[in-house]
């Protein structure tokens, strides 16, 4: 394999596989597996949605291995099924995965203007939620890369400061165990219904994959994947028992989007205020940098490949940047951030966000199963053991966990209602009837019209001598 | 199958399209790297030095370390270089394989975008 100038150490692999994975949204969701089993046993929960989640990276692994590219889940699924239906899910996914910037904008700026209150607090949270976005969006706009370096302090930074913090929360106020095992909250049920919950804290991970066509050793992306899920599973565990503990009843009963900020104000005072904001801060810029640089080149490939209408390959004369996508979907975030502002239905979201990453894996792990049907002898460098069982206990897992999320509701600490979780299947349903309408009425009329545009353009390769060597070009 | 002297005939196209277009020149005032392309059917390889966008030089083999390493059928490459397809459209369907960062691989379909933009 031919050496690159420059390359991804495992250690970059780990700390972009993880670092996408932790946001300041993953604090609410472990509140709410808190809130579902008892907050002494959120690990076990947690520790099974990370175990589930190695069987997903598993799948990403031998995926990554056959196509090493960052054309990547659109690309497996386009050779396990067909174009359509990668359009249809690759467009589903780049959807949903911008709108948990609803959630996530939402609640840093609900840390901002809890903390610095400059006129009242809807129209302060308005305020943060738009300055974070267009920071972002700027960000990407300039072209301003997070280095491999950055990424690795930031990430091991975070990662240090969350398992250091739950250490000593918990050997200053204790944990206790027994009381939480006689609880009623604790059943099987509850535990799986929290672990699709918790699927949500892992979001993300495998959006490291494009990244292959960095590496020397694709195998490199296979075992960042499992280290960032095994490190991700240990932080979540030890830091959502620590926080959860850390609160009184009062505080969890109140619901507040800032669940963190309260208890490193038990914990530290002022300064685990402090503490924790350049936490939430640092999680949700780098998390949603990524998010947005991701879903923009996708959309640039997909404008370039007359699947979005022309203008999204725009390029920006000067930093090229796909400027046109990173406007749109900026605007699109800041419009679901809005709504999230109005409804303060952030939880809806994060739900949503879980669903569909159970979604992909199933997704994901039957494109195991069809590729290796369909390319038995094409070379892969990692092949899941045991044939076709952990593809198909992926299926089952994760599509039993999305049907165990769906049918669910979401309750407060306190065990009111806030919403039945099938409308988060409606609204799902809404998205996927929305890009398979638009794959299936406007992508061959874009498609048409580039091919007239093609035709109409004379080929510039001079013809060969004989006639019979000559081959048309792909267009 | 395209020979290495057709594609080196591309290649020639290619550097004049590449050096006499200011708008990829200011784009790509910044990106200065060394390219390798292997045509996998005929096992060819092409060397091309781009120094503050500018394409300086390119010639048969493959020398020096490279910043990014492009993997096609050599007939792909040829009309690649004299701008007959999207490459991002085969890249996409994993015809076209790169080996770079993710900026250096939407720069190099930004070049087929910006000087012929209905390929």
């Amino acid at each position: 394999m031919t050496e690159l100038k420059k390359v991804l150490k495992l250690r970059t692999v780990v700390s972009t596989s993880s670092g996408m994975a932790i946001a300041t949204s993953c604090y609410l969701a472990g509140i709410q597996i808190a809130t579902i089993v008892e907050g002494e046993l959120a690990w076990i929960s947690i520790l099974v949605a990370g175990l589930f989640c190695l069987l997903s990276s598993m799948c990403f692994s031998e995926l990554t291995s056959l196509y090493p590219t960052a054309a990547g889940i659109k690309l497996f699924i386009q050779n396990a099924f067909n174009e359509k239906t990668a359009i249809i899910i690759g467009m589903f996914y780049v959807l949903l995965g911008i709108s948990m910037v609803g959630a996530e904008s939402y609640l840093l700026s609900s840390v901002l203007a809890d903390s610095i209150r400059i006129t009242t607090l809807f129209y302060d949270r308005l305020f943060w939620m738009i300055i974070f976005i267009l920071l972002v969006a700027f960000i990407n706009f300039r072209g301003i890369f997070v280095t491999g370096v950055v990424q690795d302090i930031l990430t091991y930074s975070m990662i240090a400061f969350l398992i250091g913090i739950s250490i000593f929360a918990l050997s200053r106020n204790g944990i206790h165990i027994h009381p939480a095992l006689s609880s009623a909250k604790f059943t099987l049920g509850n535990v799986l219904n929290a672990a699709g919950v918790g699927v949500f804290l892992f979001v993300g991970y495998e959006w490291v994959t494009p990244l292959a066509e960095e590496t020397t050793d694709y195998r490199l992306i296979g075992k960042g994947m499992l280290y960032a899920i095994g490190i991700l599973s240990i932080t979540y565990s030890l830091f959502i028992v620590a926080m959860s503990t850390g609160l009184t009843h009062e505080q969890l009963a109140s619901g507040s989007p800032i669940p963190h900020i309260i208890f490193g104000r038990n914990l530290l005072g002022g300064v685990g205020v402090v503490l924790f904001i350049i936490m939430s801060v640092l999680a949700s810029v780098t998390s949603f940098n990524s998010g947005l640089l991701n879903t923009s080149r996708f959309s640039y490939a997909m404008g370039r490949d007359n699947v979005l209408p022309r203008i999204f390959s725009k390029l920006h004369p000067t930093y090229a940047t796909p400027w046109v996508a990173i406007v749109f979907l900026g605007a699109f975030a800041i419009t679901v951030s809005l709504l999230t502002l109005v409804t303060g239905q952030y939880m809806f979201l994060i739900l949503m966000a879980a669903a569909l990453e159970c979604f992909i894996y199933v997704i994901m792990a039957v494109c195991v199963v069809r590729l290796r049907k369909k390319y038995p002898e094409r070379e892969r460098s990692f092949r899941i053991p045991f044939g076709n069982l952990i593809p198909v206990i992926t299926m089952i897992v994760f599509f039993g966990l999305m049907i165990g999320l769906f049918a669910d509701v979401t309750r407060d600490y306190t065990g009111n209602i806030l919403f039945h979780n099938y409308w988060v299947a409606v609204v799902m349903g809404g998205f996927f009837l929305f890009t398979t309408a638009y794959t299936f009425i406007i992508v061959p009329r874009l498609k048409k019209k580039a091919a007239a545009r093609a035709r109409a353009r004379a080929r510039r390769r001079p013809a060969r001598a004989k006639s019979g060597t000559e081959k048309t070009a792909s267009r | 199958m395209a020979t290495t002297q057709e594609i080196l005939e591309a290649l020639a196209d290619y550097q004049v399209q590449c050096n006499n277009n200011k708008r990829l020149r200011k784009m790509q005032r910044d990106w200065t790297k060394l390219l390798h392309f292997f045509a996998e059917d005929t096992g060819g390889s092409f060397s091309m030095e781009v120094v503050k966008g500018e394409i300086i030089s390119f010639k048969s083999g493959a020398e020096g370390t490279p910043d990014v390493v492009v993997t096609a059928n050599s007939e792909d490459l040829c009309d690649m270089f004299w701008g007959d397809l999207n490459p991002n459209s085969k890249y996409l369907a994993g015809e076209i394989r790169v080996k770079a960062s993710q900026e250096d691989i939407m720069r190099i379909d930004a070049i087929s975008m910006i000087i012929w933009p209905d390929a």
